[in-house]
């Protein structure tokens, strides 16, 4: 049983500062996290390899690939000191590499890795909130897709995953290869293991073997590097207005709690 | 001078700051409220290789040097004084001291269970008429074939009361005092003649547990001697010095701590129609906090950088202990003026954070032991040899 | 009154659209609710009109399922010129396969400049496999457009950090550009029932789902969620009465229900749902206070909430200072109108 999961930064939000006034962002404190949800990934892969070690502890291998350009291994070695067997640094993606064109490099990465059975991936990003390198790499690869799991268990030629419906959650399945989506903070994310971490950033012992360097000109042709998507701009929420006070009768002024909760609650 | 962490401290860092975040701090208040250790905590720290943070991997550690442990209690000390208690007693004299002076089996079969968290450590010296008299301690040892033959009574005694394997000081020649008569022995808490006697009712710390030692007729094999007869003052001394590097470092997270929660609070504040934060003596205590701070940090890391590269520290390490313990209690003072009543009321952390500092000027070596320490390294480079 | 003349013109609009071909037009794919067409997809045709009225191209929108030829009309009457259908019992259910070659095919004979998705389960599953395959780009959870009519670019924004601040990017080379836009961000349009038209029915050739429905997910738990860290919380102060409505209230927001020490000492919440700095710290999007005075410590448990509406019959309680929205009034007359609104 061979996962990939896909992991990327963020920069944490409690670092930056959004000045609504003069439309100006401040990043007070530059720190960078793991997408929570790709976490959560990354914890559900564990977890498959921890079950099917108790079968058969040489079959269960975990890849860690990167979601997007990065300017070091940090998050790579992150993961392998989390757990994961092996992972690949990707050099030389365009920094303004999108999905469009990162799910072509990582499925071009995953067939040079020899193909694999589950890819498991963060269903949305904390930042942009974009859900789409998951199912933009399904295509990619031909391969069916399960998004927003809550839960995954892969065994022998099938993945089965708990995800949510309007009336509670339920159980879908889809035979192997495929690609899963996982829901963020729905899976506890473990620590790194000390000795492992310790060894991973030092450069010493077998783990730090595991992390491999590729070029993504090797993979994919320069052509299909251009990325689709550019930045045009930057828009600011109304400034924030207190003490906004409803008027009318109590009915009207339901009517207008109504409709500002509405909008913010139901989705 | 490159004065960066170097990768696998920076990460390791994260990680514990993340633990302690997550595992310690919703539990902080809790163990205080209930006088509980938090086993539960250090079953979790063992499993992700804490608990043996400074040891080689050969015996079970982690690898991350004096550095590692004291980015440890940095980061425990941020946030769970107790715990960091709980810990820096287990890793720093519990283990470290059979790390220093144990023999090739009493590491395999001591250290290694000890860091790999499988089994709890304890340092056992102080007695109700030796605290900082270390050496006036009256336990007595006596020879018995293959067996020393322990008597004697232990007050203040930390984690004693739940470790596996405490390493114990008695006396071997009462003719000899601190120069050959004392001697170093391990002990397993399943050893017939030893019992935890009273717990003592502190006033802060009370996720850690002190407790009363009694051996009484306690049998203990020749082979489990650490070091050599008659050379357990050494010993201590040896283990002591490293571990009140570590202690500071939890006093460093402890302050840090204070002024994150008092800049938080006068950020948020107002009074008079303006946050604290634009009064100038806030501003004030919040400078002279923050300096203290870095200060003390620029001298624990240092420190720790002197311990892993083999360098004599022992009277710098006493500076760590002597300031790093008043600058915690002076920062934490402050940040509980800046809150005014609210730092007051038990529901709040500060106040706890103000009763669990208080100790770190007493234990481990008293304020008047490390100035001691001190000054007398300072005077012996003068020709001056002076006592305590 | 003659209404003769006004009935010759009536007629004369019921024209039917002209159902362009030869390609482009901004398209919608309409998502179907309980029988109906979702609120989202007629707010994405009104922008889709918008967009194309700029671009001088056609709306067009596509039904997918089982017996939703009936809905065609609906399309038309929000704006549309042309709509296709595919009504066929493979596609009953969402699933991914059955839909997706539907639309392909659609696509590839028809070469649209701009496809809309709702930004629903549907738009999730759908956009970026189309987007992939079609190589088109893809912008998710819009919340504006605008037209950059020189390229025929759409420049959409969407949030950041849950709305922090929101980019504004746009696919400028390469066709087509998808959006999934976000319910309730973008007007409704205006339905015009004069408005009519043939839809065209499209060939639906099935195609087995890959993706398996196995049954409830018996004993799954999902992870209990801190109250520090809960998304929308309902509390409740000592003019809330009693507990009664807070909880009504939370449960119709799915939200958690807490208080301030007031609440506690009149013994309707625990002590670990006490909301001040003594207590819990919450950062929530939705934080209702019910009855809540709001002291100087309440106030500062509460600063990272997102949006604060506050009820409460004193008109200079403090909470109102806080508050996004402050409602004067009784929470026990208030509130039952309020969880009746919200249905």
């Amino acid at each position: 049983m061979r996962v990939v999961v896909i992991l990327g930064r963020v920069l944490d939000p409690g670092g930056i500062t959004v000045n609504r006034r003069v439309g100006r962002i401040f990043i007070n404190r530059e720190k960078y996290i793991l997408q929570p949800a790709d976490r959560c990934a990354l914890e559900a892969a564990l977890r498959i390899k921890d079950s099917a070690d108790c079968s058969n502890p040489t079959d269960a291998e975990v890849i860690a690939l990167p979601r997007g350009p990065l300017p070091d291994d940090d998050v790579l070695r992150q993961a392998l000191a989390t757990g994961a067997d092996r992972a690949v640094y990707l050099v030389g993606s365009p920094a303004q590499a999108d999905d469009a064109v990162m799910a072509r490099v990582l499925a071009a990465t995953v067939e040079q890795l020899g193909g694999a059975d589950l890819v498991l991936t963060g269903a949305t990003t904390l930042d942009t909130g974009q859900s789409q390198l998951g199912p933009r790499l399904a295509e990619a690869l031909g391969w069916p897709q399960i998004v927003d799991a809550w839960a995954v268990r892969a065994a022998g030629e099938r993945v089965e995953v708990v995800c949510q419906n309007k009336t509670g959650y339920v159980i879908h399945d889809a035979d192997l290869p495929a690609v899963v989506t996982v829901t963020p903070g729905s899976l506890k994310p473990r620590y790194p293991d000390g000795v492992r971490l310790v060894n991973v950033y030092k450069g010493v012992g077998e783990i730090a073997a595991a992390l491999e360097q590729w070029e993504v000109a090797d993979l994919v042709d320069a052509e299909f590097l251009k990325p689709l998507l550019e930045q045009r701009g930057r828009d600011f929420p109304p400034m924030r207005e207190r003490g906004a006070r409803a008027s009318g009768t109590v009915d009207e002024m339901a009517q207008a709690a109504a409709d500002a909760l509405y909008r913010r609650v139901s989705r | 001078m490159d004065f960066t962490f170097s990768p696998e401290h920076v990460a390791l860092r994260r990680m514990i700051r993340e633990f302690a975040e997550n595992e310690m701090a919703p539990l902080a208040m809790e163990l205080d409220r209930e006088k509980r250790v938090p086993f539960e905590t250090l079953k979790k720290m063992a499993k992700i290789g804490l608990l043996g943070v400074c040891f080689p991997q050969e015996y079970g550690g982690m690898g991350a040097g004096e550095t590692g442990y004291c980015i440890l209690m940095e980061e425990l000390g941020r946030v769970c004084t107790s715990t960091a208690v709980n810990v820096g007693t287990h890793i720093g004299i519990g283990a470290t001291v059979i790390y220093l002076d144990g023999n090739e089996a009493q590491r395999k079969k001591y250290l290694t269970p000890l860091a790999r968290g499988e089994k709890i450590g304890a340092f056992v010296l102080t007695e109700s008429d030796a605290g900082s008299d270390a050496a006036a301690i009256r336990t007595r040892a006596v020879r018995d074939g293959d067996h020393w033959i322990l008597n004697g009574t232990k007050t203040f005694n930390t984690n004693g009361s739940y470790a596996d394997i405490l390493t114990a000081m008695a006396v071997t020649d009462p003719t000899l005092g601190a120069r050959g008569g004392i001697t170093a022995f391990i002990i397993e808490s399943d050893m017939p003649g030893f019992t935890v006697g009273t717990h003592e009712n502190k006033m802060g710390i009370l996720g850690s547990a002190t407790a009363e030692l009694v051996f009484e007729d306690m049998r203990v094999p020749h082979e489990n001697v650490l070091g050599k007869v008659g050379e357990g003052f050494i010993s201590f001394m040896k283990t002591l010095d490293m571990g009140r590097l570590t202690l500071s470092a939890a006093a460093l997270g402890g302050a840090e701590m204070a002024l994150e929660m008092a800049v938080r609070w006068a950020k948020t504040r107002k009074q008079f129609g303006v946050e604290l934060a634009h009064k100038q003596s806030v501003q004030w205590m919040i400078a002279d906090m923050a300096t203290e701070i870095e200060a003390l940090r620029s001298l624990i890391y240092r420190v720790a950088w002197m311990v892993d590269t083999g360098q004599p520290f022992s009277q710098l390490a006493a500076m760590c202990k002597v300031y790093g313990s008043e600058i915690a209690s002076r920062a934490i003072d402050m940040a509980l003026q800046i809150h005014g009543g609210l730092g007051f009321t038990r529901d709040f952390p500060i106040e706890r954070a103000f009763r669990d500092a208080r100790i770190s000027e007493i234990f481990e070596g008293t304020s008047e032991i490390q100035r001691f320490v001190i000054a007398s390294n300072i005077f012996r480079e003068h020709g001056v040899r002076i006592r305590p | 009154m003659d209404t003769s003349y006004l009935d010759l013109l009536m007629a004369q609009q019921e024209e039917v659209a002209e159902e362009a071909t030869g390609g482009g037009g901004v398209w919608v794919v309409a998502d179907v609710a309980d029988g109906a067409v979702a609120s989202v997809t007629l707010e994405a045709i009104g922008t889709a009109r918008t967009l194309a009225d700029s671009l001088g191209a056609y709306v067009y929108g596509v039904l997918l399922g089982e017996g939703i030829t009936d809905l065609a009309p609906t399309l038309y009457q929000a704006g549309a010129d042309g709509v296709r259908v595919a009504d066929h019992p493979a596609l009953a259910q969402l699933a991914l396969e059955p839909y997706q070659k539907v639309l392909a095919d659609l696509f590839e004979a028809e070469q649209p400049e701009v496809v809309i998705f709702g930004a629903t389960a549907q738009g999730q599953e759908l956009a970026p496999r189309l987007a992939q395959a079609l190589g088109g780009g893809l912008i998710e959870h819009v919340t504006a457009v605008s037209l950059d009519e020189s390229t025929r670019t759409v420049q959409a924004a969407f949030p950041i950090y849950g709305g922090e601040y929101f980019e504004i990017v746009a696919c400028p080379e390469a066709r087509p550009q998808f959006l999934t836009i976000e319910p309730d961000a973008f007007p409704a349009p205006f339905i015009d029932s004069y408005r009519k038209g043939e839809p065209t029915l499209l060939d639906v050739e099935p195609v087995a789902p890959s993706v398996r429905v196995v049954g409830e997910a018996e004993g799954f738990e999902p992870p209990v969620v801190p109250l520090a860290q809960a998304p929308v919380i309902v509390a409740a102060g000592r003019q809330a009465g009693d507990l009664e409505l807070v909880k009504q209230l939370a449960t119709a927001l799915d939200g958690r229900v807490a208080g301030d020490r007031g609440a506690r000492d009149a013994g309707w919440i625990e002590a670990e749902q006490i909301v001040d700095v003594r207590g819990v710290t919450v950062a929530p999007e939705v934080y209702v206070a019910v009855g809540i005075r709001g002291d100087t410590f309440h106030n500062a448990a509460i600063e990272e909430a997102q949006f604060i509406l506050a009820i409460h019959p004193d008109p200079d309680a403090p909470i109102f200072e806080m508050a996004d929205l402050c409602l004067e009034a009784e929470p026990q007359e208030i509130v039952p109108v309020l969880l009746e609104l919200l249905g």
